[in-house]
This record gives structure tokens, sequence and C-alpha cells, in this order.
């Protein structure tokens, strides 16, 4: 704080001199950052107030049961926990396979509280934790900020922007317990952090940015990009010919501790110094200890034998350490790159290779009006911002340039990565309104009409002459165009409806598209109320109350965390996609005929099915429209015996209606979507809503599943897998007896008869 | 679960001093009072061994396999109507439904009426075939009764099989069993659960003598292939058997003098009587039923703790499973037969270990053979099975389902990097950085430059 402070006294120590007005500023300062604070955390409450306080969505369930866990078992049983209710019956070490960082922290705070005799539901600390760490982002980037700019305001104005860009709030809202609810912090943190250690080249800001890189490792898989961005950063200075002590103290400090400290998590063990992503930071390092070594030869020696030792070493260097990374990638030492990486440079590569992963919407690429959706005004004023950075080129500007890039490039491959893109815009925006603020919100001091213009002029100028009255008033005359009343009026008046517009915009977003749980899907009635559907949970309760505990249950991945969290039923598989072939295995059983995937189902114990269906009341989020990924994924690995272009009439149409394909018909999902929706409606004119279609006129029969749960609008849909039949028949055979339809006798069969062998 | 049912239901039968291992009930169809007379030695036998027996006609409106949709009757013993059909109330339908409830059917047929569609479309679905015109019968021109169908050569005199290697023999008499005018099955060759209880003699064949010369030209089976007795059971281990021939079953034959043809064979008794009794006995449960009486598993080297849910991998394992058998009139320890053994399966999605269980007779107890044995678990983690599975021709299914978790091996159960050998040169280099920078530490310290010459600051 007090260093926050610093620069700010400086740059507008004309008005206000002497302790007490610093102090009164830094009080005020700190209020003004609680304040952003309380909107931070209060505009993400918007869920909790409509709806309930529950978690929300696919994964903050996972992380919700599994800080339930630890925080009944114990730290150790949960590094060592094998989850034997997942990826039946495969299990999962999921002790070792997650990042820990948010349930230890929720585990702590919760421990934190009852110590204090607070005892509060691990449930509340879940769903508030997102916007608890929300006020701690808008801090951070506050200090951040005000690292980078001499400006008083720009702290400020990016701890607000960030504490209400929606960019950062789709994914920190009450309930949203997800990783990136404190990754952020965390992100911006360790960038505060950095840039102080750069600056200062001390040991111990660089030994802080390393624990706050630890922590982040432990957070989020996205701690890649500071991985990635640090050694950057630095490698971009040594280009720039701005190797210094400083640099090298900072940098090594933060590389040596914070690859140890990454390296203290199971999930990531060895990973720091196997696999391609983290190279670039183990190659600048030694980059570094070459320069640092240079240098100090260049002080030893003539400088001209030293332009030559410095030629061919810079070459053998790199052809060597070049070599060598290409010897260990092909021999397998080095990791080679992930399908996730290379679906970063090429947004086509995951659609080709890897349909689990360009199956998650969030792998998308973003569209253009996403970026004014998520960021309105800041992404015009973030071009700006990052062209001020280019004016006053300093070493953490360079930070500000190659992230703004970096993160630009980003998140236009993938919408996820906006999150990562929110904090620099933020930053950045600030840093140009801050600028615009200080030329002309001079104007706020009518006292002192006759200063304002100097402030201006100086920063125009030069510096060097801090306030000279005499000659200013002497140019007072050319420029009272800009300066007057009127023109500082307006600028003032346009840049604050610019932000109550912001502030609007960011509130209807909230509000609008990123509150909702997700598990309650809201709709309006035509006179206007809110309408609740609640039938993912009927379902869910329906599984806890009505089933055994360990009755498995199959379904599409993407139900797997909720049916763990709230149905407490085993899954076979779910949104942790470790294992493609269990998924493909499940696909392969939706999408193939029951005769085959009864088999499956039994093989996988599988006691009920669940599908989630949207035809009756236009539900477009349904496993019917995931399908054609369904079948994808169990294509890639039976190529055989699952074909998409079964699944397509002969004009490569999707269609569901009389004319779909017999592959259509007769897959387990389409059978068990449509089963009994023809009895809703008048005969013949079963209507899907979300595929627009009228359905055949006859419905499909199930024989190896029975229905076994319906929800209120038939959006989930449970079967039960029968068990096999008691006098060995097929289902198919049994069910045709029992309607009364008579075996066809053998009779005389030609060729040879089968003789029975006792 | 259904065995701790059937042991409960066993509670209950104690007292009645019943036989079977399921019920004493018994529900016999037939349709004319006079026929009654006829089988009064097997219904005398049956009532000895503590059954009771209901009469019921086909055709009686009353009549109803189910009370409150359970069945009614623990057995039932179909013989052969007169009329063409069962009437609504033995439909196929509700005979599969009998059984699906447990119920144990033996069913007999004879060549002397035609067979009801009905029964007909019952044993298909068991995947039983009979002829297809359906007043057939087994001829066999070698063995024959040459007393009684000298002319016809439709009384069959079989001898019985030849036990077979593994599979346990319930059903062997001394001497001849007649089977006069019966209808020869033909079973499925995919069903695991159809066996075969008498053959037909090689030279026997299927002939309609209603239409003389094309049966001859293709018979329906020959052979081997007829079965005239076959049992069916259940996965529920409810049986059907078929009897081929009712008349086996009638007094006329428990008692009757036969004859073969050929010179080595001199006029003898049957057997009928004693084979009509062990076939009641299997039929209505009495033998050849197992039960699970209790099961074990542990580490090897920690007993106490029973059944744990979860292990680790690469645990040794011990495993027993008790099994006993109900022979008449109760448990006994059960033994597979020879060349036979009862298995265990550690599996996830398929068996990892398939290992034959040992019995020792110091841990058998007065009613059940403990089967145990240990292994290791193997290298994989996931959820596993302890799965016993034990189905057998004659005998009733077992099948025992333990589901465990094992896990990988948690941060601390690693050996101690000290303990490995290898490890030792990384482990001294560690020491020897940690060691040569302090010692570098210490050397810059003390080898600073005074700056003023004053030994005090810098010693400070």
């Amino acid at each position: 704080m007090a260093s926050a402070t610093k620069p700010q006294s400086t740059a507008s120590g004309v008005f206000f001199e002497g302790e007490t007005a610093r102090n009164t500023r830094g009080l005020l300062r700190i209020i003004i950052l609680c304040t952003i604070a309380a909107t931070a955390v209060a505009s993400r409450l918007f869920s909790v107030i409509r709806f309930e306080s529950i978690i929300h969505e696919f994964d903050p369930w996972f992380n919700f049961r599994a800080t339930k866990y630890l925080v009944q078992n114990g730290f150790y049983d949960f590094w060592d926990w094998f989850d034997d209710r997942t990826w039946h019956p495969l299990g999962r070490v999921t002790g070792g396979t997650l990042y820990p960082g948010l349930m230890v922290t929720s585990g702590a705070i919760w421990h934190a509280l009852r110590a204090i005799s607070l005892p509060v539901d691990i449930r509340n600390i879940c769903v508030l934790l997102a916007p608890g760490f929300s006020g701690l982002t808008a801090f951070a980037s506050y200090l951040l900020t005000s690292e980078l700019s001499d400006s008083p305001s720009a702290g400020l104005l990016a701890a607000i922007f960030m504490g209400i860009a929606p960019g950062y709030i789709s994914r920190s809202v009450a309930g949203s317990y997800d990783n990136e609810a404190i990754a952020i912090f965390l992100l911006v943190f360790t960038f505060y952090l950095w840039i102080k250690a750069v600056k200062e080249g001390s040991v111990m800001w660089g030994a802080f940015a390393a624990l706050f890189y630890g922590y982040m490792v432990s957070a989020w898989g996205g701690y890649v990009f500071i991985t990635n961005l640090l050694p950057l950063h630095a490698f971009v200075l040594i280009c720039m010919g701005r190797f210094s002590p400083r640099l090298y103290v900072s940098y090594t400090t933060w590389y040596a501790l914070g690859t140890l400290a990454s390296m203290q998590i199971p999930f990531v063990g060895f990973l720091p110094i196997r696999s391609s992503e983290h190279m670039s930071a183990l190659g600048v390092f030694g980059l570094l200890q070459l320069v640092g070594f240079t240098d100090y030869i260049r002080q030893q020696l003539p400088s001209k034998q030293f332009q030559l030792l410095l030629r061919t070493l810079v070459l053998v260097i790199f052809v060597v350490a070049f070599g060598l990374l290409v010897l260990l990638t092909v021999s397998g030492t080095i990791a080679p790159w992930t399908g996730r990486f290379y679906s970063l440079w090429d947004t086509g590569y995951a659609k080709i290779h890897i349909p689990i992963i360009a199956s998650v919407s969030e792998h998308q690429p973003t569209a253009w009006p996403a970026f004014f959706f998520d960021l309105n005004m800041l992404i015009w004023l973030f071009p700006a911002g990052v062209y001020m950075c280019f004016r006053s080129l300093k070493d953490e500007q360079v930070f500000v340039v190659i992230y703004a890039v970096l993160a630009s490039y980003f998140a236009g491959v993938m919408v996820r990565l906006m999150l990562t893109l929110t904090p620099v815009v933020c930053i950045a925006a600030a840093m140009a309104l801050s600028q615009i603020l200080d030329t002309f919100l001079v104007a706020g001091e009518p006292a002192e009409p006759i200063e304002a213009p100097s402030t201006k002029t100086n920063d125009a100028k030069d510096k060097t002459v801090p306030g000279i009255p005499e000659v200013l008033r002497s140019t007072k005359g050319p420029l009272v165009g800009i300066y007057s009343y009127m023109s500082k009026a307006m600028i003032t008046g346009a840049v604050t409806c610019y932000l109550l517009l912001f502030v609007m915009h960011c509130t209807w977003v909230t509000s609008n598209a990123y509150s909702s749980p997700s598990v309650v899907l809201a709709s309006r009635l035509p006179d206007g109320s809110q309408h609740i559907i609640d039938d993912y949970r009927e379902a869910y309760y329906w599984l806890r109350q009505n089933t055994k505990p360990d009755a498995k249950v199959m379904s599409w991945w993407d139900y797997g965390y909720q049916i763990g969290g709230m149905a407490d039923r085993p899954t076979l598989v779910d949104n942790n996609t470790w294992n493609n072939t269990h998924i493909a295995t499940v696909g392969k059983a939706m999408s193939s005929r029951e005769e085959v995937s009864y088999p499956i189902m039994r093989q996988h114990e599988v006691d009920y099915v669940l599908v989630v269906f949207g035809g009756l009341l236009g539900y477009s989020g349904d496993d019917i429209n995931k399908f054609l990924w369904m079948i994808r994924i169990a294509e890639g690995i039976w190529p055989d015996e699952v074909k998409e272009r079964d699944f397509f009439t002969s004009r490569g149409e999707y269609r569901v209606d009389d004319e779909a394909p017999p592959a259509m018909k007769n897959s387990l999902m389409y059978k068990m979507s449509y089963y009994n929706f023809d009895k809703l409606f008048p005969a013949g004119q079963a209507q899907d809503r979300v595929r627009g279609s009228r359905l055949p006129a006859q419905g499909p029969e199930l024989s190896t599943v029975e229905e076994a749960f319906t929800s209120e609008n038939w959006i989930v849909r449970i079967y039960k897998v029968k068990d096999l039949d008691n006098l060995g028949r097929s289902h198919q055979d049994a069910g045709a007896f029992e309607k009364g339809n008579k075996k066809k006798k053998a009779g005389k069969r030609k060729g040879a008869r089968v003789l029975r062998v006792d | 679960m259904r065995f701790t049912l059937l042991g409960l239901l066993l509670g209950f039968l104690g007292i009645v001093s019943a036989l079977s291992a399921t019920g004493s009930s018994l529900l016999v169809i037939i349709e004319e009072e006079a026929d009654k007379s006829k089988y009064s030695q097997f219904w005398a036998d049956l009532q000895g061994r503590g059954y009771e027996i209901t009469y019921r006609s086909p055709k009686d409106t009353n009549l109803s396999l189910f009370l409150h949709g359970e069945p009614a009757y623990s057995h039932l013993l179909l013989l052969p109507p007169k009329s063409k059909g069962l009437g609504p109330n033995l439909t196929p339908n509700l005979l599969v439904d009998f059984i699906n409830g447990g119920s144990n059917i033996l069913l007999a047929l004879s060549a002397e009426q035609a067979v009801p569609t009905a029964i007909n479309s019952l044993l298909l679905e068991l995947d039983i075939n009979l002829p297809s015109d359906r007043t057939s019968l087994v001829v066999d021109h070698l063995a024959y009764d040459l007393t009684s169908s000298a002319e016809k050569h439709d009384v069959l005199l079989i001898p019985s099989a030849e036990p077979k290697k593994g599979v346990v023999d319930f059903f062997s008499v001394d001497g001849l069993v007649a089977f006069p005018r019966a209808v020869g099955q033909v079973l499925g060759n995919a069903s695991p659960m159809l066996s075969s209880i008498v053959k037909a003699g090689a030279s026997a064949y299927i002939y309609n003598p209603k239409e003389e010369t094309e049966g001859v030209e293709d018979p329906f089976a020959t052979g081997s292939q007829i079965n005239i007795v076959s049992a069916f059971q259940a996965r529920n281990s409810a049986r059907f058997t078929v009897l081929g021939s009712s008349e086996a079953l009638q007094d006329t034959w428990f008692d009757a003098k036969v004859r073969l043809p050929g010179t080595d064979y001199k006029a003898g008794k049957t057997s009928n009587k004693e084979f009509a009794q062990r076939l009641s006995e299997w039929a209505f449960k009495e033998i050849g039923v197992l039960r699970v009486e209790q099961v074990q598993h542990s580490l090897d080297e920690d007993t106490k703790d029973i059944n744990p849910k979860i292990y680790r991998v690469k645990n040794d394992v011990r495993y027993s499973i008790e099994i006993s058998e109900w022979d008449v009139d109760q448990w006994i320890p059960f033994n597979p037969p020879t060349g036979d053994a009862v298995q265990l399966e550690f599996s996830m999605l398929s068996p990892f270990h398939r290992l034959s269980l040992n019995s020792s007779p110091s841990t058998t107890n007065k009613d059940a053979t403990a089967f145990s044995t240990t292994f290791r678990t193997p290298d994989q983690h996931g959820i596993f099975n302890f799965y016993v599975e034990y189905r057998r021709p004659f005998f009733t299914a077992i099948e025992d389902k333990q589901t465990v978790t094992v896990r990988h091996f948690a941060h601390d159960e690693f050996p101690r990097s000290y303990e490995i050998s290898a490890a030792w040169p990384w482990i001294s280099g560690i020491w020897v950085t940690i060691g040569g920078w302090l010692a570098f530490v210490a050397i810059w310290l003390y080898s600073k430059p005074t700056r003023d010459n004053k030994p005090a600051s810098a010693k400070k």
C-alpha cells in the first residue's frame, strides 16, 4: 500500500503537500478499494438471490464433492484419494490427478472459521469463494497497475474494471466453484510480484512470485500461461539488450523456486522438466546464465576478441541446445506436445484429431461479438492502453505488451481463454482512461484553475520542469481552447457517460447471461413471471432416493460430475475426460443397436442409463444434439463398428423423423430419447420441438432396458438395464413371447444339422 | 440373497419334515380322476417323502398357479392331458412366470396323445424341440421290450449311462428302465442350461406310426441326439424336467418283467420305480441344491479385518467361500465331482485371476466345505469383484460377487529414498550441493574485505 501510493504522491505533489494529506489520500484509497471489492462481490450474487445458494454447472460439482471429501477425511486421505465412484470400474486416482489448490483453500477457510467458532457449511464457503476472491483480484490488479502507471487513478480504475468486467464474472459468480475462481487472482498477483521483482531486482520479491506461482500451479492448469509468459518477457528483455542483474536475480529466483514448488503438486510431478510446454522456461533460464556469463567476460576481455567469442558461442550453444531439444523430443524423454496445445495453434486440429476436445463448447474459437459482450468499452480502450505502454517502454511496460499480444491471440482461439485476456484488458484500458482523466480532470480543482494547464504541459513537454508558473502563464494563450471549462466538462461528462454505460452493461450481462446455475433452468411464463424448470435435480434426487447406493449410472460424460455430486451414484464417465477409450465405450453403447449395447452395459455393470432429452420443452442442449460427438468419439476407437456416415441420410442430413437412417433409429440413444414420446400426442403428430420435425407414427421399442423415471418436462429420462433373461433367451425373444408371438419352430433346416455334444 | 431366503424357507419346512429344499406343496395336473390310480405307487412314494399333493384337472376353472402374484405351489407335475390343450390357466406365459417365480415343473409327455401346442411353444422357449408331427414316438429295433412290444418296438429299455467325468451322477440305477411310447426331445446346442438325463440308444430314431413312409426317409432325429428325459435349470435355479414317457411312472411299469432282444439279457424286473424316485427327487430339488454359507476375504497377513472394502495393488489376499449341499433331508459339505473345481475370478471388466479353490478337511465343518485360496492383487487399480460362478449340470447355480476397491499406492507407501541403493548418488549429490553452497557462503562471508580496516564492523 505504501509503495503504491508513492508514485502518485510525486505526480500530484503540486496539489497536496505534507504528511497529513498523504495519509488522508491513503485512507481514501483504502476506502475506495474496499468499496470496489464490495461491488465486485455484490455483483456476483445475482444467482444466489435469484435462485439459491447452489453449486453451478458441471465442474464445480466435482470440486464441491472433492472439497467435502477433504473436509471429512483430512488432507492426507485427500492426497491419496482413490475415487471408486467415478469411471466405474476403473476408478480414478483423484488425489493425484487434480489441482488441489481450490479445495485446500476452501478447506483452510472452513477450518479457520471453525477455529474462531464460526461453523459455516462447507457448501456456503464453496459458493461464495469465487466472489470473495474476485475482491482480492480487484485489489491485485490495483497493485499491478500502480506498478505500471504513474497515474494516481489508473490503479483504481483497473481495480473497478477488473471487479465488474463480465469476462471475469463469467467464471466467478457465486456458485461457480471452479479453479478459475482463485486462479485469476493468483495470476494477477503473481504478475504483480514478478513486475515488482524485475523492477527491484530483489530475491525476496522473486521468491514471493515463485511462492504464488506455486499456489497458482496447485490451483489451475492455466499456470502454463505464466510459465511461458515470464520467460518470454525475460527473453524479449534480453533481445532488447536490457539484460541486467535485476532481471538475472529475479528470473533465476523465480524459476528455481517456482519449478520446485510446482513439482510438489502430484498432478504436475515431473512435467516441468519433461514436457515441451515447460521447456521455454528452462531454455530462458539457461540463456540467462549464458548472457550473465558473457556479460562477465565482456568486462574482462577487450571488445574485439569478445565479439568473436560471443558470435561463435551463441551459434554453438544455439545449435547444441536446439539439437538436444529435438533429440529428446523424438526419443520421448520430453513429452510431445499435447493435443490441447496443438489446438491452440490450429483451431481445426482438434476437430479432426481429438473429437473429445473439440466437443467441449468452451474450447471453440471465440466469436467476435463475444469480445464486446464480455469487455464492452474496455476492448476499444485496450489498444490505446497498449500504445501508452510503448510510449514509456520500461521493463514492466514490455511485459504488458507481451501479455496483451499473447492473451489476445489465445482469447481468439478458445472461448475459455477470454479469462486470461480480461486482466490485461482491464489494466491497459485503465491506463488509457486514467491518461485521459489526468489530462482533463484537473477541472475538478476549481480553486486553482491556473495550475491546471501546468501539469498538462508538464506531461506534454518534459518532466524536468515541475511547475514554473511564469513560463506557463506565457504559454497559456495558444492553449486556451483545450483547457476551457467547457471542453473539460465535455470530456469528463463523456467519460462519465461511458463509465456509467459500462457499469450498466456489466450489470446487465452479469444478471442475464452469467448468473444462471444451469442446473436449474429459468423460463418466463406468458404473464412475465418466472418459471423454474428443475428437472435435473428432480431426476438426480430420484436416483438418490430410489436406487441402491452402488447402482452404476451410465450417461454421457457431461452429466458425470452432477450425478456424482447430486445423486451420489457411481458413474462410468465424467467431465474429467482422462480416459478417451472409456468415453468411447459409452459412446458406442449409446450409438449402437440394443443387441450390441447390452453386453457392453452388462460388462460395465450398468444399472441405470440416463439420457437428457429436450424434445418436449425445446431444450436444445440435449443428448440427441450431442449425439454426433458420441458417434465421432466412438468411431475414433471402433471405426469398423460405429460409422458417422451411417447416421446421416443419403443427402447428408441429420434427421430424427421418418427419414432418419436405420442406424439412427436403431441406436439406443434415439430409442431411449423418443421411447413413448408419441403417446403424449394424438396419433402420428408427435413433434420434436428442438429439431422441429415430426416423429415417426410408430415410436421405438425397447427390449433390454425399461423406463424407470422420466422427469416432469421429460428433460431427464432414466432407464433401468434389465437382468439377463431367466430362461436364457435374448431380450427380444423374451419380449416377443410375452406379447404372445409364437416362436418359429426350428423345422427342417437346410444343410447339415448341428448336433449337440454333451 | 436367494440362498438366505431359501434357508429361511427351510426353517419352516423343517417342521413339516419335507425333503425338498424349496417347499412341499405339489400340484399335479391330471385330467381324469380314473387315471390317478394308474400312478398310485408313485403318489404313495411322493406322499411318503412328505409332499402335500393337490390334484387338479386342467379344465378346473378355479385352478390358479399363483396366489397374490406369487407361485401358489412349489412344484408342478404336468401329466399329458387327454384334450388338445391345457386351458387358459396353464398357458405357456403362466408356466414361464411360474418358473420365473422359482418353482419347479416336471412335465411328462406321452405319444399316446398329441402333444398340446401350448406345451410345444413352451418347450421352444427353453430351446427343446419336439418332433413336428405331434404323434411321433421313439422306436429302437435293437433295444425294445420283447414282452410288451414285440411288434411295434416302441417300449424302449435303456440302461443308465456311464457317469461322465466332472458331472455329478444323480440318476444311475441298476438294470433297465422302460420308457413306453416316449416322445423324443432334441435339445438346442446353444443353451448351457439344458442337460440330458436319459438319451436314447444309438439305434433309436423318431418315427410317426401314422405316416408310415416319410418318417423313415428323413427322421426328425436319430440315435443319441434323441433325449427321453431332459432337464433345464433356469438362471434362478428353478428346475424344469421333461419326461418323454409318462407311462414310465405308472404302476404297470414299476415292476414289469421285460426282456431285451438278443441272448445276453434274460427277462428281468424294470428299475422304473427307483428311477422315478431319483427323477422326482432331483426335479423337486431334494438333491443337487447348493448354498453359499459364508464368504470371507482379507489380507493374508491380517486375517482379523474380515471383508474390508478396499485393498491396495499388490496386496496378498486370502479368499474363502463355504458351500453346502442339500441332500434329501440335511445340508452336507459340498464336494465338487471329481475332475471339477470351484473357481474364483478376480475381475475388473475381464478376469485378472482365475483360480481353482482348494478345500481342505481341516476347514470343513459338519455342513459346509470351505474353499479357499490366496493370491496377489494385480498391479492395476480399480473396482474389482471376487466372483464365484459355479454353474454345472444338475446343480443349482452359485453366483457370488463381492465388490472391492483396489487402490493405488499411497504417497507414504513407497520405499524411502535412502532404502533404494540406486538413489544414493542422487541423495549424496543433493547433500554435496547443499554442503558446498554452505561452505561457499561461509568462505565468502569470512573473506569479505574489510572496508575501513575496522575489525568491529567486519565482525558485525
